[in-house]
């Protein structure tokens, strides 16, 4: 990654990687210097990707997930998964309708709208058989 | 996370406490089920008290979709009440504010759901 500070670490592909995550990131944030308001969103963030590729690009099957965090900025910090499962975008799959009543609401979907929220950037592309999903974070003002 | 039930008149009040993760959607689900299956008309209203928990992800926002809609078939009522910041933007987010009723405080929701409850509430 073109950044500064890099930290990476590799977890198996399962939704029990997600406290290894980040448990890593915030401290990584705190080393870094950044202030931790915005460790919860992180959080979050980490939680609904890491699921999404264990259910989507490797479709609960065995596999490694690479997470790298950098500072880009002296005040963003950049987010990369790296998979090994199956082509999947995360970042084009549809939002549910937001506007419907209860009765008419989907059950789930919510979980890539909560991600684009909370992220400035967020960037897909499939490169040598693997998925990479890029996603920056202001952490400072 | 944790869930501890105060009955108020017509009023379920469930405690909820921790974080409503991957992790703990499930064990949240379980502890609701009971409870949203009583959940009709006005004889049973559900109220959530939010204050205690620090961290919601879409894992627990699809327990409260499935709450929500199961008390609406039922013709019953669920609302949530003190909502911190995080879980705050994560239902401005998903729009869950304009799904549920949400109150500022636990006497607030009282108030707007059951005056037997709000009563027996102050009597306490």
């Amino acid at each position: 990654m073109p950044t500064t500070n890099t930290a990476s670490l590799t977890v198996p592909a399962e939704v029990e990687s997600v406290t290894r995550c980040t448990e890593f990131v915030a401290a990584w944030v705190a080393a870094a210097g950044f202030p931790l308001a915005r460790v919860p969103e992180l959080e979050l963030v980490i939680e609904e990707v890491v699921v999404n590729i264990c259910q989507h690009a490797y479709g609960d099957a065995p596999g490694e997930i690479e997470f790298f965090c950098a500072s880009s900025s002296s005040r963003d910090l950049v987010l990369e998964f790296i998979d090994s499962g199956k082509p999947f975008n995360m970042l084009t799959l549809p939002a549910p309708d937001f506007t419907a009543e209860v009765e008419q609401r989907q059950v789930g979907g919510l979980g890539v709208p909560l991600v684009r929220a909370m992220v400035e950037t967020a960037t897909y592309r499939r490169e040598s058989n693997r998925n990479i999903l890029r996603l920056s974070v202001r952490l400072a003002r | 996370m944790e869930c501890k039930l105060r009955e108020i008149a017509n009023v379920a009040l469930i405690q909820v406490a921790g974080r409503i993760d991957h992790t703990t959607a499930k064990a949240f689900e379980d502890a609701l089920s009971p409870h949203v299956a009583g959940c009709a008309g006005e004889e049973k209203i559900l109220l959530l008290d939010f204050s205690g928990v620090t961290f919601i992800s879409s894992a627990g926002l699809r327990v409260l979709m499935i709450a929500a809609k199961q008390c609406r078939k039922q013709k019953g009522k669920i609302a949530l009440a003190a909502l911190q910041p995080m879980i705050q933007e994560v239902f401005q987010i998903s729009r869950f504010d304009s799904l549920f009723e949400v109150f500022p405080t636990v006497r607030a929701a009282l108030q707007a759901i059951s005056p037997a409850a709000v009563s027996a509430y102050d009597g306490q």
